[in-house]
């Protein structure tokens, strides 16, 4: 069974087709890298997958149960459990310090432990930093942070919109070594981006054109 | 305590610690808001007080006279002021007059008791200062006129009566006898010497009279005997004035007490306005302070809108975003509302100063109340912003900008 499938996805904006009956299917371990212009509706896509957004018409089936109808509070529920977020921007409450902002996403998940926080961001490199406050690290310190706030809760998927979109080269390095990594560990990954380096790295890549997928390859290149 | 409470305590003390700035500028009006409720209160509540107290300067507002053809006697007396409640009994003083005569003029003396005068009359001018024993007398003003006195003089006050054989010359310390040449009839002249230490101007009838002592009046006479009349000031309302009396007429045989009504009358009638006025600022300073805490407390929220979103994101449902961000909300209101109960009352305390000159009294029971009503205002503040900010998409709220 797959991890996750969209079928005949659509979700419309008045006249605009943000998304136009995508289908797509993940499975599971798998690492894919969506591609394709600014306001291809990669953004819209993601967060369908990721329980924020629900489409206009179609099916997310994820893990074997239709997400699409469920009610708001159930997608909460759900995505909490399966699905670990990096957004386009460094989202991190900025009054709360880099494991405490870790431990948030345990807290609403189950039970927050400042250990298993600390050693989260341990495997983002960020240990030292544990106590810094949001505007104390630099941007990709900060995605980092986003990172460790992701896995933490162990996801069966980690959806990342543009995690790089922001870093230089050295921090991106760091970002992709950590997808790496949680690749090699089983966990499923969906990456929005449009550079073409970071979808170089993935395993396949699907590319979206004004809300549609126009083309959905295995990766040559990949590496494991 | 576990650790999801444990982590609840963290993020809501680091939210209120290290948005400090912001929290602050939401303290501090709540602080305001609170301030005024308190002290208003306490103003509100204080006014009756006050302003009785304040009344109180325009004289005794009871009197009792003898019930019969008698004297109030000193029994009678004590039983009519056990009557009232000790703190609002402000004072009372007996009045015992005798017709006597001062270089042969014809004159009113009152015997009275210089040291609680003032707390019934005083309203009372004088010039030199009050009789502090016997020997010594406050002329009024008219009197002294007449007489030509002035302060520091010696009068002599003088007492004729015909002697009989019931007479006991020896209990009479100074005297003169004579004998009327026509009937017969021996007549004594007691005197009584007194120095003039004070001169009354009150622009009412008293100005006619010459306060003695009731020892002295009582010697001059040769008779001991009770009051004709005691003057009674109570810092009460009216109503309360009137079961006084209802009270005193029915269980004290030998006292006729009444209201005195110009006193009483005009008393309530400004107190009543007096009241109403300070209700209808209280409520309208009330409904704009709290619409000041609710803006800053939506403005407060409204900024965090994201950070909503970015809980749900995080999984958060509704329930628990609502209840991290009331109890921040309602933690402030709570601190806000102390700190506000207690300034209220040195606010209130100010401004019973400056208009009363009285220091306020304070009203435990307010305390609680202001708290109360400060979380109250807060959290309905916060409620509004906070139901319609979790409403919303985490992704429309975290895309862009
Ligand atoms: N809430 C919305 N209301 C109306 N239109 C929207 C809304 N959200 C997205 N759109 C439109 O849908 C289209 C797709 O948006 P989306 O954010 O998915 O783009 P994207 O591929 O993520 O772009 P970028 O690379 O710039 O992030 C855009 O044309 C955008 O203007
Ligand atoms: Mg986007």
């Amino acid at each position: 069974m797959s991890l996750l499938e969209l079928k005949d996805v659509s979700k419309v904006y008045g006249e605009l087709h943000a998304l136009d009956k995508a289908n797509l299917t993940v499975e599971k371990g798998e690492w894919i890298a969506i591609m394709g212009p600014s306001g291809s509706g990669k953004s819209t896509m993601m967060n369908i997958i990721g329980c924020m957004d629900r489409p206009t018409s179609g099916q997310v089936i994820f893990d074997g149960r239709d997400i699409s109808k469920e009610s708001r509070k159930k997608l909460t529920e759900f995505h909490r459990d399966k699905i670990g977020l990096v957004f386009q921007q460094f989202h991190l409450i900025n009054y709360l310090n880099a494991v405490e902002n870790v431990m948030v996403a345990q807290y609403y998940h189950s039970m927050p432990d400042e250990k298993e926080a600390l050693e989260a961001l341990e495997r983002v490199g960020l240990k030292d930093r544990a106590r810094h406050l949001p505007s104390q690290l630099s941007g990709g310190e900060q995605q980092r942070v986003c990172i460790a706030r992701a896995l933490i809760n162990s996801p069966q998927l980690i959806l990342a919109d543009e995690p790089t979109g922001n870093l230089d080269e050295a921090n991106e390095n760091i970002v992709l070594d950590i997808f790496k990594q949680l690749h090699k560990e089983g966990t499923s990954l969906v990456v929005v981006t449009h550079d073409p380096e970071v979808g170089e790295v993935a395993q396949r890549i699907v590319r979206l054109e004004h809300g549609k997928i126009v083309s959905d390859k295995k990766n040559e290149n990949f590496t494991e | 305590m576990n650790k999801k409470q444990r982590m609840f305590i963290r993020m809501v003390v680091a939210s209120l610690i290290r948005r400090r700035s912001r929290m602050i500028v939401a303290l501090l009006a709540i602080v305001v808001g609170a301030t005024i409720l308190s002290g208003l209160g306490m103003i509100y509540y204080d006014v009756p007080r006050q302003m009785s107290a304040q009344f109180r300067s325009y004289g005794a507002n009871i009197i009792f006279t003898p019930s019969g053809d008698g004297y109030v006697s000193e029994e009678d007396l004590d039983q009519g002021v056990s009557i009232f409640k000790k703190e609002e009994l402000e004072g009372f003083t007996p009045y015992r007059y005798e017709n006597s005569n001062i270089h042969n003029l014809p004159v009113t003396l009152a015997g009275t008791d210089f040291d609680s005068v003032m707390k019934t009359s005083p309203y009372w001018h004088i010039s030199g200062r009050l009789p502090m024993g016997d020997g010594e007398t406050l002329v009024g003003a008219k009197a002294a006129e007449k007489l030509g006195l002035d302060i520091g003089d010696s009068v002599s006050a003088q007492n004729s009566f015909m002697i009989t054989e019931d007479t006991d010359l020896t209990k009479i310390p100074d005297y003169e006898i004579y004998t009327d040449p026509e009937t017969g009839e021996k007549y004594c002249d007691h005197l009584l010497e007194m120095q003039v230490t004070g001169i009354l101007e009150t622009g009412g009838p008293e100005e006619e009279y010459i306060y003695t002592t009731f020892h002295d009046i009582s010697s001059l006479t040769l008779s001991e005997r009770g009051y004709d009349i005691v003057e009674v000031s109570v810092a009460a309302m009216q109503d309360r004035l009137k079961d006084y009396i209802k009270t005193i007429n029915s269980n004290v045989s030998g006292i006729s007490s009444k209201l005195v009504k110009r006193v009483t009358a005009s008393e309530s009638t400004v107190l009543t306005k007096l009241e109403s006025l300070v209700f209808i600022v209280t409520l309208v300073v009330l409904a704009l302070t709290m619409i000041c805490v609710a803006t800053t407390m939506t403005a407060v929220i409204a900024e965090r809108r994201r950070e909503i979103g970015l809980r749900k994101a995080l999984g958060a449902l509704n329930s628990s975003i609502i209840a991290e961000f009331m109890s921040e909300g309602l933690l402030l209101g709570g601190v806000g509302g102390i700190i506000g109960a207690v300034l209220g009352y040195f606010f209130a305390d100010v401004v019973s100063m400056n208009v009363f000159s009285s220091s306020i009294t304070f009203r435990p029971l307010l305390i609680p109340i202001t708290i109360a009503a400060s979380v109250l205002v807060t959290g309905l503040a916060c409620l509004i912003p906070i139901r319609s900010a979790v409403d919303v998409d985490p992704a429309l709220v975290l895309k862009g900008e």
